[in-house]
């Protein structure tokens, strides 16, 4: 477990910086952690791409599909991976709070 | 220590089958060679991160339980028991501070095979049940679900049906664009699971390669995954459960080719080790994407533009596929046929530096700060290149050079190779 400050804020989170506790998330959290990332200012589809990927996680305990993420949303592939430039797991999964998805990424 | 677990672990180092292990085990002659081509030494400059101190470990505990000199005088022979404490310094050490990049065993002096005694004293550790949960997780959903994200089958059928409408899109209804589960087809392809979870254009892209070289092919929904991360666990037992997956399904398939997705370690771990960990060579042909891309230009089955990939594109060996699988020059006739201009990096080819995210090295968080760390020097080649895309055939080192690309600010773009042919195809 790793503890790490933004703005004043300490937030427990893995090795990676996604939060140990998914329930201490919150939107504020989001916009802390969309800064950390250089995401200065969230945007409405920034946060509409994390309010699909939260509910997806409330009700099936993890991330969604890219596809479901873009049919929600309405956005284009191409336009989740320029809001998030870590993409949709690095990137949007933990500003959503979500713990690192298995795998290659 | 569990003494059960314990004696699991130590058999792996009395097993002496396969005279290979014995050979390596006794082989080290602690020149020090080995510790300038380690990415883990050069970035953090301590003695605990040279190879060889790394081999050390597990050869030390061998000793300790195998020769007469260590049992009987272990102080004098540097032979160390397997306590609590070895075992901590073993996860640390060849979990944590290895990429099993095999640089180091061409820079070795008499040619011990660092990774693999490396791997061996992973394989210890998983008897142990002390493989990093991250990485274990991963081996898990592979066990559990049939692919290492835990996808279920509707949603990723549902994701290739969206793929297959962008791609009817584009060329009418000639399709299927994307054939799933059809029996008898000449090539069964592969993914790795972050293709349709996050990242389905480089399926569509590989598509439309398999479309303009008129292939007969198809997808399996039941078992697409080309990874496994039991390679990186190293327990043997879970390699051969997700080898044999695939193994079943090209046949129940009757398929000719069993075609790999662009990921190094899964090629490895079917092309080249699968057959040691069945104990049977397959009954079809094996091959990469790149291999198979080559072969469809080569052929004139496609036809690129290079105009149509401006810029300066570089070239990321993946180690697994170009230093340990000798595929080495394919993907550099292919990009040269296919964008405006090449540059390589320095080094490349089988003396290329690993991007940091091999061995397992992504999937475990417990040792992120040190990935970045040691990904300076891949950052370094980059930007030394000028280029402004990377390409490489590796969906786990595309994710780590994302994460440099970030980390480091390179402004750069990354690309898998299908991605980068897909984008100059000429259709007649």
């Amino acid at each position: 477990m790793v503890k790490m400050e933004i703005d004043g804020r300490v937030f427990e989170v893995d090795g990676d910086g996604f939060l140990t506790d998914p329930s201490v998330w919150n939107d504020e959290v989001a916009t802390l952690f969309a800064r950390y990332d250089g995401i200065t200012e969230m945007n409405e589809h920034h946060w509409a791409v994390v309010r699909i990927i939260r509910q997806n996680f409330e009700e099936k305990g993890m991330a969604p599909m890219v596809r479901v993420i873009c049919k929600e949303t309405g956005l284009k592939l191409k336009e989740i991976y320029e809001l998030f430039p870590l993409g949709p797991a690095r990137g949007a999964c933990r500003v959503a709070g979500l713990p690192k998805p298995d795998g290659c990424v | 220590m569990d003494q059960e677990k314990k004696q699991k672990a130590l058999k792996i180092l009395s097993d002496h089958r396969d005279s290979k292990l014995l050979t390596q085990l006794s082989s080290c002659v602690h020149c020090g060679l080995c510790a300038e081509s380690c990415h883990y030494y050069l970035a953090f400059r301590e003695d605990k991160y040279i190879p060889a101190r790394k081999v050390e470990l597990v050869t030390s505990i061998w000793r300790r339980y195998n020769t007469f000199a260590g049992k009987h005088f272990p102080g004098l022979m540097g032979a160390h028991e397997l306590d609590d404490l070895m075992a901590e310094e073993l996860t640390d050490q060849l979990f944590g501070a290895c990429s099993l990049c095999n640089r180091c065993v061409p820079h070795c002096s008499i040619g011990v095979d660092i990774a693999y005694l490396v791997r061996t004293g992973r394989a210890m550790l998983s008897e142990m049940g002390m493989v990093p949960a991250t990485l274990q997780a991963t081996v898990n959903a592979a066990l559990e679900t049939g692919n290492n994200m835990a996808i279920p089958e509707d949603e990723f059928t549902d994701t290739i049906e969206w793929m297959e409408e962008e791609l009817t899109d584009e060329f009418g209804d000639n399709g299927p664009f994307i054939p799933l589960n059809q029996p008898g087809k000449h090539v069964l392809y592969t993914l790795n699971p972050r293709e349709p979870k996050f990242f389905p254009l480089s399926i569509a892209a590989m598509a439309r390669i398999f479309y303009a070289a008129g292939e007969s092919w198809t997808l399996s929904t039941r078992m697409y995954d080309v990874t496994n991360y039991a390679f990186f666990s190293c327990n043997r037992e879970d390699a051969a459960i997700i080898a044999q997956r695939l193994v079943d399904e090209v046949k129940a398939m009757g398929a000719a080719r069993c075609v790999l997705a662009e990921c190094g370690h899964g090629s490895r771990a079917f092309r080249w080790e699968a057959p040691n960990y069945l104990g049977q060579p397959f009954p079809f042909e094996t091959l990469t994407n790149v291999e198979l891309m080559l072969e469809y230009l080569e052929q004139g089955r496609i036809k690129v533009d290079p105009s149509k990939n401006p810029g300066v594109f570089t070239l990321h060996d993946p180690c697994n596929l170009v230093r340990s699988g000798g595929i080495i020059e394919p993907q550099r006739k292919i990009l040269k046929a296919s964008v405006g201009q090449f540059v390589e990096m320095t080094p490349n080819r089988a003396d290329n530096y690993c991007c940091g995210g091999g061995g397992g090295q992504l999937a475990m968080s417990e040792y992120n700060e040190r990935r970045m760390k040691i990904a300076e020097i891949k950052a370094d080649q980059i930007r030394k290149t000028g280029a402004s895309v990377v390409v490489t055939p590796c969906h786990n080192c595309v994710d780590q050079l994302m994460q440099i690309n970030a980390w480091y600010k390179l402004n750069v773009q990354v690309k898998t190779l299908a991605e980068v042919v897909s984008d100059a195809l000429i259709f007649d």
